[in-house]
Protein backbone atom coordinates (compact mmCIF):
# COMPACT_ATOMS: atom_id res chain seq x y z
CA UNK A 1 0.00 0.00 0.00
CA UNK A 2 1.60 3.62 -1.09
CA UNK A 3 2.09 5.49 1.98
CA UNK A 4 2.44 2.76 4.27
CA UNK A 5 4.59 3.35 7.59
CA UNK A 6 4.68 -0.15 8.13
CA UNK A 7 6.26 -2.70 5.50
CA UNK A 8 5.11 -6.30 4.97
CA UNK A 9 7.57 -7.67 7.16
CA UNK A 10 6.83 -5.49 10.09
CA UNK A 11 3.63 -6.07 9.31
CA UNK A 12 4.06 -10.05 9.84
CA UNK A 13 6.22 -10.07 12.70
CA UNK A 14 3.85 -7.49 14.67
CA UNK A 15 0.94 -9.33 14.36
CA UNK A 16 2.44 -12.97 14.54
CA UNK A 17 4.44 -12.56 18.20
CA UNK A 18 4.98 -16.39 18.75
CA UNK A 19 8.61 -15.31 21.04
CA UNK A 20 6.27 -12.90 22.97
CA UNK A 21 6.25 -14.36 27.00
CA UNK A 22 8.44 -15.68 29.88
CA UNK A 23 10.57 -18.63 29.89
CA UNK A 24 11.36 -20.17 33.31
CA UNK A 25 14.56 -20.35 34.55
CA UNK A 26 16.36 -18.00 32.01
CA UNK A 27 18.77 -15.28 31.35
CA UNK A 28 17.03 -11.77 31.28
CA UNK A 29 17.47 -8.50 30.86
CA UNK A 30 15.18 -5.59 31.04
CA UNK A 31 15.65 -1.61 29.89
CA UNK A 32 13.49 1.25 29.84
CA UNK A 33 14.88 4.18 27.59
CA UNK A 34 13.60 6.06 24.92
CA UNK A 35 9.95 5.40 25.70
CA UNK A 36 10.55 1.74 25.12
CA UNK A 37 10.19 -0.98 27.90
CA UNK A 38 11.53 -3.87 27.05
CA UNK A 39 12.86 -7.58 28.47
CA UNK A 40 14.54 -10.19 26.55
CA UNK A 41 14.49 -13.68 27.93
CA UNK A 42 16.53 -17.03 27.29
CA UNK A 43 18.22 -20.20 27.79
CA UNK A 44 21.35 -21.35 26.25
CA UNK A 45 23.06 -25.03 25.61
CA UNK A 46 26.09 -26.30 24.85
CA UNK A 47 26.82 -22.51 23.70
CA UNK A 48 23.79 -22.34 21.78
CA UNK A 49 20.44 -20.42 22.29
CA UNK A 50 18.05 -22.70 23.21
CA UNK A 51 15.13 -20.72 23.48
CA UNK A 52 14.20 -16.81 23.07
CA UNK A 53 11.42 -14.90 24.33
CA UNK A 54 10.44 -11.26 24.66
CA UNK A 55 8.66 -8.62 26.39
CA UNK A 56 7.98 -5.69 25.04
CA UNK A 57 5.96 -1.80 25.25
CA UNK A 58 6.46 0.16 22.33
CA UNK A 59 5.67 1.23 18.22
CA UNK A 60 5.07 -1.75 15.83
CA UNK A 61 8.28 -1.46 14.75
CA UNK A 62 10.02 -2.32 17.90
CA UNK A 63 7.58 -5.22 18.55
CA UNK A 64 7.96 -6.60 15.45
CA UNK A 65 12.35 -6.31 15.90
CA UNK A 66 11.97 -8.26 19.15
CA UNK A 67 10.18 -11.09 17.48
CA UNK A 68 12.22 -10.92 14.37
CA UNK A 69 15.05 -11.17 16.73
CA UNK A 70 13.79 -14.32 19.38
CA UNK A 71 12.61 -16.10 15.82
CA UNK A 72 16.22 -15.18 13.77
CA UNK A 73 18.55 -16.26 16.78
CA UNK A 74 16.85 -19.26 18.63
CA UNK A 75 19.66 -22.05 18.02
CA UNK A 76 22.32 -20.00 16.66
CA UNK A 77 25.69 -19.76 18.92
CA UNK A 78 25.41 -17.56 21.50
CA UNK A 79 28.56 -14.78 20.64
CA UNK A 80 26.90 -14.03 17.70
CA UNK A 81 24.40 -12.35 19.84
CA UNK A 82 27.50 -9.58 20.35
CA UNK A 83 27.77 -9.41 16.73
CA UNK A 84 23.77 -8.08 15.99
CA UNK A 85 23.31 -4.53 14.99
CA UNK A 86 20.77 -2.17 15.09
CA UNK A 87 20.93 -1.34 11.51
CA UNK A 88 20.68 -4.55 9.93
CA UNK A 89 17.38 -5.36 11.83
CA UNK A 90 16.59 -1.92 10.34
CA UNK A 91 17.43 -2.56 6.94
CA UNK A 92 15.74 -5.96 6.70
CA UNK A 93 12.39 -4.54 8.67
CA UNK A 94 12.30 -0.80 6.50
CA UNK A 95 12.20 0.70 9.74
CA UNK A 96 12.47 4.24 9.41
CA UNK A 97 15.78 6.32 11.00
CA UNK A 98 13.75 8.34 12.73
CA UNK A 99 13.23 4.53 14.71
CA UNK A 100 16.62 4.15 15.39
CA UNK A 101 16.46 5.28 18.91
CA UNK A 102 14.18 2.43 19.59
CA UNK A 103 15.79 -0.01 18.28
CA UNK A 104 19.29 0.45 19.22
CA UNK A 105 17.33 -0.29 22.88
CA UNK A 106 16.86 -3.57 21.38
CA UNK A 107 20.64 -3.35 20.37
CA UNK A 108 21.44 -2.89 23.95
CA UNK A 109 19.12 -5.34 25.44
CA UNK A 110 20.56 -8.22 23.34
CA UNK A 111 24.35 -7.42 24.13
CA UNK A 112 23.41 -7.37 27.55
CA UNK A 113 21.66 -10.94 26.96
CA UNK A 114 25.13 -12.23 24.92
CA UNK A 115 27.02 -11.22 28.08
CA UNK A 116 24.45 -12.55 30.78
CA UNK A 117 24.77 -15.77 28.91
CA UNK A 118 28.66 -15.77 29.21
CA UNK A 119 28.07 -14.85 33.38
CA UNK A 120 25.81 -17.43 34.10
CA UNK A 121 28.40 -20.33 31.90
CA UNK A 122 31.16 -18.85 33.88
CA UNK A 123 29.48 -18.99 37.06
CA UNK A 124 29.97 -22.22 39.17
CA UNK A 125 26.45 -22.67 39.38
CA UNK A 126 25.81 -22.84 36.32
CA UNK B 1 -19.07 0.59 3.19
CA UNK B 2 -15.91 -0.68 1.86
CA UNK B 3 -14.80 -4.89 2.01
CA UNK B 4 -11.17 -4.01 3.39
CA UNK B 5 -11.46 -1.14 6.64
CA UNK B 6 -14.57 0.38 8.58
CA UNK B 7 -14.36 4.03 8.32
CA UNK B 8 -14.79 5.27 11.99
CA UNK B 9 -13.04 8.94 10.84
CA UNK B 10 -15.57 10.92 9.73
CA UNK B 11 -14.33 14.34 11.95
CA UNK B 12 -11.48 14.27 9.82
CA UNK B 13 -13.41 13.71 5.90
CA UNK B 14 -16.72 12.58 4.99
CA UNK B 15 -17.48 10.81 1.52
CA UNK B 16 -19.28 12.70 -0.13
CA UNK B 17 -23.06 12.05 -0.99
CA UNK B 18 -23.94 10.31 -3.94
CA UNK B 19 -26.58 12.79 -4.69
CA UNK B 20 -23.28 15.17 -4.58
CA UNK B 21 -21.72 13.59 -6.87
CA UNK B 22 -24.34 13.48 -9.50
CA UNK B 23 -25.05 17.04 -9.26
CA UNK B 24 -21.53 17.90 -9.45
CA UNK B 25 -20.58 16.48 -12.60
CA UNK B 26 -23.52 18.08 -14.20
CA UNK B 27 -22.18 21.45 -13.53
CA UNK B 28 -19.07 19.86 -14.24
CA UNK B 29 -19.99 19.62 -17.49
CA UNK B 30 -22.60 22.73 -17.95
CA UNK B 31 -21.21 24.94 -15.17
CA UNK B 32 -17.69 25.58 -16.48
CA UNK B 33 -17.80 28.90 -17.60
CA UNK B 34 -16.14 31.48 -15.42
CA UNK B 35 -19.01 33.07 -13.14
CA UNK B 36 -17.70 36.61 -13.63
CA UNK B 37 -18.38 36.62 -17.63
CA UNK B 38 -21.45 38.12 -18.45
CA UNK B 39 -22.58 36.05 -21.71
CA UNK B 40 -25.25 32.89 -21.47
CA UNK B 41 -22.50 30.70 -19.77
CA UNK B 42 -21.61 32.60 -17.61
CA UNK B 43 -24.62 33.70 -16.05
CA UNK B 44 -25.36 29.66 -16.14
CA UNK B 45 -22.59 28.94 -13.58
CA UNK B 46 -23.31 32.12 -11.64
CA UNK B 47 -27.23 31.02 -11.08
CA UNK B 48 -25.63 27.41 -10.08
CA UNK B 49 -23.86 29.34 -7.23
CA UNK B 50 -26.47 31.77 -6.34
CA UNK B 51 -28.51 28.49 -5.78
CA UNK B 52 -26.03 27.49 -3.87
CA UNK B 53 -25.46 29.90 -1.79
CA UNK B 54 -28.92 30.09 -1.03
CA UNK B 55 -28.94 26.81 0.59
CA UNK B 56 -25.92 27.04 2.38
CA UNK B 57 -27.86 30.71 3.52
CA UNK B 58 -30.75 28.43 4.68
CA UNK B 59 -29.08 26.05 6.65
CA UNK B 60 -27.21 29.17 8.69
CA UNK B 61 -30.68 31.58 8.41
CA UNK B 62 -28.15 34.17 7.04
CA UNK B 63 -28.49 36.22 3.95
CA UNK B 64 -26.63 34.85 0.61
CA UNK B 65 -24.61 37.83 0.22
CA UNK B 66 -22.67 37.24 3.45
CA UNK B 67 -21.02 34.41 2.32
CA UNK B 68 -17.39 33.92 0.70
CA UNK B 69 -16.78 30.97 -0.67
CA UNK B 70 -13.18 29.86 -0.38
CA UNK B 71 -11.09 26.54 -0.48
CA UNK B 72 -11.92 25.43 2.74
CA UNK B 73 -11.85 25.81 6.69
CA UNK B 74 -7.95 26.44 6.24
CA UNK B 75 -8.27 29.52 4.30
CA UNK B 76 -11.70 30.93 6.11
CA UNK B 77 -9.88 30.30 9.04
CA UNK B 78 -6.89 32.28 7.87
CA UNK B 79 -9.10 35.16 6.05
CA UNK B 80 -11.43 36.04 9.21
CA UNK B 81 -8.54 36.25 11.95
CA UNK B 82 -6.23 37.71 9.66
CA UNK B 83 -8.11 40.01 8.00
CA UNK B 84 -10.06 41.36 10.57
CA UNK B 85 -7.35 41.57 13.25
CA UNK B 86 -5.38 43.81 10.44
CA UNK B 87 -8.56 45.68 9.72
CA UNK B 88 -8.83 46.42 13.41
CA UNK B 89 -5.36 47.18 14.38
CA UNK B 90 -5.21 50.55 14.35
CA UNK B 91 -8.08 50.31 17.11
CA UNK B 92 -6.04 47.54 19.02
CA UNK B 93 -3.83 45.02 18.88
CA UNK B 94 -4.84 42.56 21.58
CA UNK B 95 -6.54 39.15 20.11
CA UNK B 96 -7.76 36.34 22.08
CA UNK B 97 -8.06 32.45 21.25
CA UNK B 98 -8.30 29.25 22.56
CA UNK B 99 -5.31 26.75 23.33
CA UNK B 100 -7.39 23.87 21.69
CA UNK B 101 -8.17 25.45 18.58
CA UNK B 102 -7.18 24.06 15.12
CA UNK B 103 -3.94 24.70 13.77
CA UNK B 104 -5.84 26.68 11.22
CA UNK B 105 -6.59 29.16 13.77
CA UNK B 106 -3.19 28.63 16.09
CA UNK B 107 -0.82 29.16 13.52
CA UNK B 108 -2.72 32.41 12.14
CA UNK B 109 -2.94 33.98 15.95
CA UNK B 110 1.11 32.45 16.12
CA UNK B 111 1.88 35.02 12.74
CA UNK B 112 -0.25 37.65 13.89
CA UNK B 113 2.43 38.02 17.12
CA UNK B 114 5.22 38.16 15.13
CA UNK B 115 3.09 40.99 13.64
CA UNK B 116 2.89 43.08 16.61
CA UNK B 117 -0.48 41.79 17.46
CA UNK B 118 -0.30 40.50 21.37
CA UNK B 119 -2.36 37.30 21.73
CA UNK B 120 -4.29 35.72 25.29
CA UNK B 121 -4.32 32.21 24.63
CA UNK B 122 -6.80 30.66 27.34
CA UNK B 123 -6.77 27.42 28.60
CA UNK B 124 -9.61 25.14 29.12
CA UNK B 125 -10.51 23.08 32.09
CA UNK B 126 -9.66 19.65 32.11
CA UNK B 127 -12.91 18.04 29.92
CA UNK B 128 -12.37 20.76 26.89
CA UNK B 129 -14.70 23.48 27.88
CA UNK B 130 -13.94 27.40 27.98
CA UNK B 131 -15.67 29.08 31.19
CA UNK B 132 -17.74 32.22 30.09
CA UNK B 133 -16.03 33.89 33.40
CA UNK B 134 -12.15 33.35 31.86
CA UNK B 135 -13.15 34.36 28.47
CA UNK B 136 -14.93 37.44 30.07
CA UNK B 137 -12.30 38.18 31.90
CA UNK B 138 -9.12 37.78 28.88
CA UNK B 139 -11.32 41.03 27.01
CA UNK B 140 -9.97 44.41 27.91
CA UNK B 141 -10.74 47.86 25.92
CA UNK B 142 -8.19 47.21 23.30
CA UNK B 143 -9.20 43.39 22.42
CA UNK B 144 -10.15 43.49 18.56
CA UNK B 145 -10.93 39.74 18.11
CA UNK B 146 -11.55 36.57 19.90
CA UNK B 147 -11.87 33.22 17.99
CA UNK B 148 -13.12 30.06 19.54
CA UNK B 149 -14.13 27.10 17.79
CA UNK B 150 -17.67 25.14 18.18
CA UNK B 151 -16.85 21.85 17.95
CA UNK B 152 -13.71 20.68 18.89
CA UNK B 153 -12.31 18.36 15.54
CA UNK B 154 -10.14 16.13 18.47
CA UNK B 155 -12.20 16.08 21.67
CA UNK B 156 -15.80 16.93 19.99
CA UNK B 157 -16.58 19.35 23.05
CA UNK B 158 -18.92 21.68 22.12
CA UNK B 159 -18.54 25.42 23.40
CA UNK B 160 -20.98 27.80 24.72
CA UNK B 161 -20.58 29.99 21.71
CA UNK B 162 -24.20 31.88 22.72
CA UNK B 163 -22.94 33.17 26.14
CA UNK B 164 -19.00 33.66 24.62
CA UNK B 165 -20.76 35.81 21.27
CA UNK B 166 -22.93 37.53 23.81
CA UNK B 167 -19.48 38.90 26.01
CA UNK B 168 -18.16 39.95 22.76
CA UNK B 169 -21.14 41.99 21.67
CA UNK B 170 -20.89 43.81 25.07
CA UNK B 171 -17.39 44.22 24.71
CA UNK B 172 -17.58 45.42 21.07
CA UNK B 173 -15.28 42.74 20.41
CA UNK B 174 -15.53 40.95 17.14
CA UNK B 175 -15.85 36.90 17.14
CA UNK B 176 -15.15 34.21 15.41
CA UNK B 177 -16.16 30.57 15.13
CA UNK B 178 -14.06 27.94 13.57
CA UNK B 179 -17.38 25.94 12.71
CA UNK B 180 -16.13 23.39 10.61
CA UNK B 181 -16.84 20.38 12.80
CA UNK B 182 -20.16 22.11 13.33
CA UNK B 183 -21.93 22.99 10.18
CA UNK B 184 -24.04 20.53 8.85
CA UNK B 185 -24.10 18.39 11.96
CA UNK B 186 -25.72 20.57 14.64
CA UNK B 187 -28.60 23.21 13.78
CA UNK B 188 -27.04 27.20 13.49
CA UNK B 189 -29.17 29.51 13.44
CA UNK B 190 -27.14 33.02 13.08
CA UNK B 191 -29.76 35.24 13.55
CA UNK B 192 -29.92 33.93 17.01
CA UNK B 193 -26.13 33.85 17.90
CA UNK B 194 -24.17 36.38 18.32
CA UNK B 195 -21.40 35.68 16.05
CA UNK B 196 -19.71 37.84 13.17
CA UNK B 197 -17.28 35.31 11.31
CA UNK B 198 -17.76 31.66 10.45
CA UNK B 199 -16.14 29.40 8.86
CA UNK B 200 -16.91 26.12 7.47
CA UNK B 201 -15.64 23.62 4.89
CA UNK B 202 -17.79 21.60 2.69
CA UNK B 203 -15.67 18.38 3.08
CA UNK B 204 -17.23 17.40 7.00
CA UNK B 205 -20.70 17.50 6.11
CA UNK B 206 -20.77 14.95 3.06
CA UNK B 207 -19.59 17.60 0.68
CA UNK B 208 -16.71 18.09 -2.03
CA UNK B 209 -12.94 18.97 -0.63
CA UNK B 210 -11.13 22.07 -1.61
CA UNK B 211 -14.41 24.26 -0.85
CA UNK B 212 -15.54 25.94 2.29
CA UNK B 213 -17.17 29.58 2.94
CA UNK B 214 -16.54 32.38 5.42
CA UNK B 215 -20.04 34.16 6.89
CA UNK B 216 -19.58 37.63 6.93
CA UNK B 217 -21.88 39.48 9.24
CA UNK B 218 -23.41 42.15 7.22
CA UNK B 219 -22.64 45.32 10.30
CA UNK B 220 -20.78 48.41 9.89
CA UNK B 221 -18.14 47.04 12.01
CA UNK B 222 -17.85 44.06 10.55
CA UNK B 223 -15.23 44.30 7.55
CA UNK B 224 -11.93 41.91 7.11
CA UNK B 225 -9.01 42.89 4.70
CA UNK B 226 -8.03 39.98 1.94
CA UNK B 227 -5.18 38.24 2.31
CA UNK B 228 -5.32 37.04 -1.65
CA UNK B 229 -4.90 39.66 -4.11
CA UNK B 230 -5.76 39.87 -8.08
CA UNK B 231 -9.77 40.70 -8.75
CA UNK B 232 -12.64 42.13 -7.14
CA UNK B 233 -14.80 38.72 -7.14
CA UNK B 234 -16.59 38.40 -3.94
CA UNK B 235 -16.56 42.15 -2.27
CA UNK B 236 -13.73 42.52 -2.74
CA UNK B 237 -12.55 40.01 -0.17
CA UNK B 238 -11.76 36.85 -1.26
CA UNK B 239 -10.79 36.84 -5.66
CA UNK B 240 -10.25 34.44 -7.75
CA UNK B 241 -12.91 32.33 -10.32
CA UNK B 242 -15.15 30.72 -8.47
CA UNK B 243 -15.47 26.87 -9.08
CA UNK B 244 -19.70 26.14 -9.76
CA UNK B 245 -19.28 22.65 -9.69
CA UNK B 246 -17.56 22.22 -6.13
CA UNK B 247 -19.92 25.34 -4.75
CA UNK B 248 -23.21 23.63 -6.34
CA UNK B 249 -22.07 20.46 -4.37
CA UNK B 250 -21.15 22.27 -1.25
CA UNK B 251 -24.96 23.98 -1.50
CA UNK B 252 -26.76 20.38 -2.04
CA UNK B 253 -24.70 18.76 0.74
CA UNK B 254 -25.93 21.52 3.30
CA UNK B 255 -29.53 21.49 1.87
CA UNK B 256 -29.19 17.79 2.95
CA UNK B 257 -27.90 18.65 6.22
CA UNK B 258 -30.62 20.69 6.78
CA UNK B 259 -33.65 18.06 5.99
CA UNK B 260 -31.80 15.50 8.71
CA UNK B 261 -30.23 17.31 11.18
CA UNK B 262 -31.73 15.70 13.89
CA UNK B 263 -32.01 12.51 12.78
CA UNK B 264 -28.22 12.35 12.32
CA UNK B 265 -27.55 13.82 15.93
CA UNK B 266 -30.19 11.27 17.24
CA UNK B 267 -28.28 8.12 14.91
CA UNK B 268 -25.09 9.41 16.16
CA UNK B 269 -25.65 9.58 20.10
CA UNK B 270 -26.93 5.88 19.74
CA UNK B 271 -23.97 4.73 18.09
CA UNK B 272 -21.63 6.92 20.42
CA UNK B 273 -23.57 4.93 23.37
CA UNK B 274 -23.16 1.54 21.88
CA UNK B 275 -19.56 2.15 21.10
CA UNK B 276 -18.79 3.71 25.07
CA UNK B 277 -21.12 0.60 26.28
CA UNK B 278 -18.63 -1.38 24.37
CA UNK B 279 -15.09 -0.01 25.63
CA UNK B 280 -16.29 1.54 28.80
CA UNK B 281 -14.91 -1.60 31.07
CA UNK B 282 -11.13 -1.71 29.69
CA UNK B 283 -9.20 -1.12 32.58
CA UNK B 284 -7.53 2.18 32.71
CA UNK B 285 -9.88 3.74 29.95
CA UNK B 286 -11.13 7.39 30.28
CA UNK B 287 -13.13 10.01 28.18
CA UNK B 288 -10.98 12.91 26.35
CA UNK B 289 -14.01 15.73 26.60
CA UNK B 290 -17.27 15.60 27.60
CA UNK B 291 -20.28 12.65 26.87
CA UNK B 292 -22.66 14.39 28.38
CA UNK B 293 -22.17 17.66 26.37
CA UNK B 294 -19.69 16.91 23.75
CA UNK B 295 -21.24 16.40 19.61
CA UNK B 296 -21.57 12.73 19.74
CA UNK B 297 -20.58 11.63 16.42
CA UNK B 298 -16.51 12.18 18.34
CA UNK B 299 -15.28 9.68 20.82
CA UNK B 300 -12.18 10.27 21.77
CA UNK B 301 -10.44 7.93 24.91
CA UNK B 302 -7.33 7.19 26.21
CA UNK B 303 -6.12 4.59 28.10
CA UNK B 304 -3.53 3.76 30.00
CA UNK B 305 -0.43 1.36 29.79
CA UNK B 306 -0.75 0.90 26.26
CA UNK B 307 1.26 2.34 23.39
CA UNK B 308 -0.50 4.74 21.18
CA UNK B 309 1.00 3.69 17.68
CA UNK B 310 0.91 0.11 18.13
CA UNK B 311 -2.95 0.45 19.40
CA UNK B 312 -3.93 2.33 15.92
CA UNK B 313 -2.04 -0.69 14.08
CA UNK B 314 -4.05 -2.86 16.19
CA UNK B 315 -7.38 -1.63 15.33
CA UNK B 316 -6.82 -2.11 11.86
CA UNK B 317 -9.15 -2.38 9.41
CA UNK B 318 -10.68 0.49 11.61
CA UNK B 319 -9.98 3.65 10.17
CA UNK B 320 -9.39 5.78 13.28
CA UNK B 321 -7.53 8.95 14.72
CA UNK B 322 -4.94 9.47 17.35
CA UNK B 323 -4.99 13.19 17.50
CA UNK B 324 -5.74 15.15 14.68
CA UNK B 325 -5.86 13.65 11.32
CA UNK B 326 -4.60 16.31 9.99
CA UNK B 327 -1.15 16.13 11.64
CA UNK B 328 -1.13 12.59 12.16
CA UNK B 329 2.08 12.63 10.22
CA UNK B 330 3.78 14.20 13.61
CA UNK B 331 4.38 11.18 16.24
CA UNK B 332 4.08 14.50 18.89
CA UNK B 333 1.59 13.79 21.94
CA UNK B 334 -1.59 15.63 21.02
CA UNK B 335 -1.32 19.63 22.06
CA UNK B 336 -5.07 19.58 22.22
CA UNK B 337 -5.51 16.79 25.31
CA UNK B 338 -2.02 18.12 26.62
CA UNK B 339 -4.10 21.50 26.92
CA UNK B 340 -6.55 18.83 28.98
CA UNK B 341 -4.04 17.75 31.28
CA UNK B 342 -3.54 14.68 30.00
CA UNK B 343 -0.23 12.99 30.62
CA UNK B 344 2.01 12.53 26.84
CA UNK B 345 1.31 8.81 27.44
CA UNK B 346 -2.10 9.41 28.16
CA UNK B 347 -2.28 11.83 25.11
CA UNK B 348 -0.11 9.76 23.11
CA UNK B 349 -2.73 6.21 23.55
CA UNK B 350 -5.36 8.68 22.51
CA UNK B 351 -7.69 7.37 19.99
CA UNK B 352 -10.67 9.24 18.19
CA UNK B 353 -13.24 7.73 17.07
CA UNK B 354 -15.61 9.85 14.71
CA UNK B 355 -18.82 8.64 13.36
CA UNK B 356 -21.25 9.63 10.61
CA UNK B 357 -24.30 9.11 8.54
CA UNK B 358 -22.90 5.94 7.34
CA UNK B 359 -21.79 4.08 10.49
CA UNK B 360 -24.12 1.13 11.52
CA UNK B 361 -24.44 -0.22 14.93
CA UNK B 362 -22.46 -3.77 13.58
CA UNK B 363 -19.26 -0.78 12.86
CA UNK B 364 -19.53 0.42 16.01
CA UNK B 365 -19.94 -2.98 17.65
CA UNK B 366 -17.26 -4.13 16.42
CA UNK B 367 -15.06 -1.25 16.46
CA UNK B 368 -15.46 -2.14 20.65
CA UNK B 369 -14.32 -5.49 20.21
CA UNK B 370 -11.45 -4.53 18.43
CA UNK B 371 -10.32 -2.04 20.95
CA UNK B 372 -10.63 -4.30 23.96
CA UNK B 373 -8.93 -7.21 22.58
CA UNK B 374 -6.14 -4.53 21.01
CA UNK B 375 -5.69 -2.99 24.25
CA UNK B 376 -5.49 -6.67 25.62
CA UNK B 377 -2.98 -7.70 23.31
CA UNK B 378 -0.44 -5.11 23.64
CA UNK B 379 -0.68 -5.18 27.22
CA UNK B 380 -0.28 -9.16 27.45
CA UNK B 381 3.22 -8.35 25.40
CA UNK B 382 4.08 -5.42 27.51
CA UNK B 383 6.53 -6.21 30.54
CA UNK B 384 4.74 -5.80 34.11
CA UNK B 385 6.45 -2.80 34.58
CA UNK B 386 5.09 -1.26 31.59
CA UNK B 387 1.53 -2.91 31.86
Amino acid sequence: MTGDPYSPMVRQYFVRTSHAGDLPNAVSVALDQQGVHLRLAGTQENGRIQALRFRAWGCPHVIAACECFCDHYEGRPVPELSAFRAGDIMRKLSVPVEKTGRILVLEDAVRSLGRSFCDSSASPSS
Amino acid sequence: MSDDFIYLDYAASTPVDPRVTRLMLECHESGFANPSSNHVAGRKSRAMIDNAAAQLAALLNVDPETLIWTSGATESDNLAIAGAARHRAHRGKHLVTLMTEHKAVTDVFGMLEKEGFEVTWLTPDESGHLDPAVFAAALRADTQLASIMYVNNETGVMQDIASLGGICREHGVLFHVDAAQAVGKIAIDLQALPVDLLSLTGHKFYGPKGIGALYVADRPDCHIEPILFGGGQQRQIRPGTLPADLIAGLGLAADIAASCLEADFAHLAALRRTLWRGIRDVEGVLINGDIDAGFPGILNVSVANVEGESLLLELEPLCVATGSACNSTNQEPSYVLRALGRSDLLAQSAIRFSLGRPTSESEVEFAARRYRDGVARLRDLAPEAAA
